[in-house]
């Protein structure tokens, strides 16, 4: 029962603040001394799925950078979090500090060298170089929470696979991938939710042309329509919950490693 | 010392180790080792933990690579080829099911990775799991089994690929001791069906013993003795061995043929040597009498400790101000702190090494 309401609480506390946001998106006007607004509207919504507002094509080049990213991502910080977390070599310790400079470092110090390479590169303002510079949040979280995956993880496994006859690859998609998946989710979420959200990096390096929702959401917050602001703004959550949904999903399957571990 | 078999039989499985060298950053895991294993034998790999058992047992499975040394089944060269095709299943002490598959999916593991299908997979599989009686337990997942059951699972996953060798890298020592019983006469029966060859790594010496043709012991990377379990109990080569096996009783004679004098006794044993020795009996093979008869080995002795183990009552005998030695002889028969008695050691029963003033640097349990 005690739990019941504590958990009631936790819910009503971390959703009450988007109340006001949901009355905004369907008010048209709420002002002092209005308890609730007068007259309700559609209007906001409607203009949000038009291609005026650009709210539409925000989304769709957020998802695909942060999809991109994340898979990017995967890739680098699925072999790296191995190596860390399995084997010992020399400068271990060294290279996992290293690899935190990034998420130490304000990218507001960073950011000039980085324009200044990208613009050389050609990358200043495409889809591409917004895309490297989310990697650099990205790949420090996805490695870490791999490495401590990887460290949890019994590469006995993978012996007892391989004795068994299954080659390298099979042991990797029948045995490693299956068993480490609970991880490879909360890496992935991390890595999605920070590109979704990443507003600064895409700023700059976007230069304008590359239009991610945190753009659309800036542009119309100097715009001052608090209605169409409230709306994006709960769009802007919608995917960031529904990952996390799925991934508690895919958790609540976790008999593998017993959690992921020290994450 | 290493003789190529042209026999036909050597068709049949039959695993050589040659001058297997091993070393982790400098430190010798491994030095030369040779070892052969007969087709259908089971032999024990014994010793103390970090003699090295366990890495010769990664080498033959292919997951450790040799320094140098060959490793050959059946007249096969396996240094260079992976483990998954050297067709040597491996059943580890933590049994390691893939807790995300059932345990019908895990018995049918090597079966997948070779292809077959799903059916003939299944069915093989359920007759494999009744072999190790865990008939009904294709669908549960690995994490509702005890260990025990855990280590059938594993067992019957390694079998089930019919490998030429089945290494068991101490299988039952997370068991209790109860359960290792019952799953040590499993193994037996399973080996006896299947006719495998197998190795067993362990640091047990009882379970080495009931388990095995052979074993070989070792210590600090290297082979003391490859024997069957009965000669390694009754001739061990040196103390060490003999230490390790369970031997208690130690002591110094000059030995004149099959005399062998020690404190002013002469001792008879079955075994010729000259010199100076190290003699040792085991401590079960001590005769404790009540009255004296004038016999060869027949000492007078006192009664200095008297411990009871449940199954055993083990005295401690003093024989000579020098000469103690440990008698464990059946609970039935008590003799008091003190008591006068006498010991008759069997000559067959005692054995001796050439004497070693340096002590083994090998810590023994």
């Amino acid at each position: 029962m005690l739990r019941k309401s504590f958990i009631i609480l936790v819910i009503v506390v971390l959703f009450l603040p988007f109340l006001p946001l949901v009355i905004w998106s369907f008010a048209q006007g709420w002002f002092f001394p209005q308890l609730i607004p007068n007259q309700w509207t559609l209007q906001h919504w409607l203009q949000l799925v038009s291609p005026t507002s650009r709210v539409i094509e925000g989304l769709l080049q957020s998802l695909a950078i942060a999809l991109i990213t994340t898979i990017l991502s995967l890739l680098v910080g699925l072999p790296a979090g191995r190596a860390i977390g399995v084997m010992e070599f020399p400068g271990k310790e060294a290279l996992k500090l290293f690899l935190l400079t990034p998420i130490i470092v304000s990218p507001l110090a960073t950011l000039m060298g980085i324009q200044f390479v990208l613009i050389r590169l050609g990358l200043n303002g495409t889809l591409l170089g917004v895309v490297l510079v989310h990697l650099m949040p990205t790949i420090p979280y996805m490695t870490l929470v791999l490495t401590s995956v990887f460290a949890n993880f019994d590469t006995g496994y993978e012996t007892q696979a391989r004795s068994l006859g299954a080659s390298p690859l099979q042991v990797l998609s029948q045995v490693t991938l299956p068993l480490i998946a609970p991880g490879i989710v909360v890496g992935a979420l991390f890595a999605f939710l920070i590109s979704w959200n990443e507003f600064l990096l895409t700023f700059f390096v976007g230069a304008g042309r590359v239009f991610t929702l945190p753009m659309v959401l800036f542009t119309l917050l100097q715009g001052g329509n608090n209605g169409l602001v409230a709306a994006v703004a709960i769009t802007s959550v919608i995917p960031g919950l529904l990952f996390l949904l799925l991934a508690s999903k895919a958790l609540e399957n976790d008999t593998a490693l017993g959690g992921f571990g020290n994450v | 010392m290493y003789k190529c078999n042209t026999h036909p039989q050597s068709l049949r499985p039959h695993l050589h180790l040659q001058e297997l060298t091993k070393q982790f950053s400098g430190v010798t895991a491994v030095q030369s080792l040779w070892l052969e294993v007969q087709a259908g034998e089971i032999l024990a790999l014994l010793g103390p933990s970090g003699c090295g058992k366990s890495t010769t047992l990664q080498m033959i499975a292919g997951v450790v690579q040799p320094d140098s040394g060959t490793i050959t089944l059946n007249s096969q060269i396996l240094n260079r080829v992976p483990p998954e095709r050297r067709d040597i299943a491996l059943v580890l002490q933590r049994g390691l099911l893939f807790p995300h598959l059932t345990v019908g999916e895990n018995v049918a593991f090597g079966l997948k990775m070779r292809g077959v299908s799903r059916a003939e997979r299944d069915e093989k599989a359920i007759a494999m799991l009744r072999q190790v009686q865990l008939e009904g337990f294709a669908d549960r997942k690995p994490s509702e089994l005890s260990g025990g059951q855990a280590q059938r699972v594993a067992l019957a996953r390694s079998l089930i690929i019919h490998p030429k060798l089945l290494l068991l890298d101490e299988p039952l020592s997370a068991l209790d001791a109860n359960l290792r019983e019952e799953m040590q006469d499993l193994i037996l029966r399973l080996q006896a069906q299947t006719g495998v060859t197998m190795l067993i790594v362990t640091h047990d010496q009882a379970e080495a013993v009931v388990m095995s043709q052979r074993i070989a012991l070792m210590f600090e990377g290297c082979l003391r003795q490859v024997d069957t379990p009965e000669q390694i109990y009754r001739q061990p080569c040196d103390e060490t061995v003999a230490r390790f096996m369970g031997g208690v009783n130690f002591f110094a004679a000059e030995a004149h043929g099959r005399q062998w004098r020690s404190n002013d006794l002469t001792l008879l044993s079955e075994y010729d040597h000259d010199g100076c020795v190290q003699v040792t009996i085991r401590p079960e093979q001590i005769q404790v009498l009540a009255e004296g008869r004038s016999q060869a080995n027949t000492l007078p002795a006192t009664v200095i400790a008297n411990r009871f183990t449940g199954t055993q009552r083990r005295l401690t005998l003093a024989i000579a101000p020098e000469l103690t030695l440990q008698a464990w002889v059946t609970p039935t028969q008590d003799f008091r702190v003190g008591q006068s008695v006498w010991a008759y050691l069997p000559p067959s029963a005692l054995w001796c090494f050439p004497h070693r003033t340096v002590p083994y640097p090998v810590q023994v349990p």
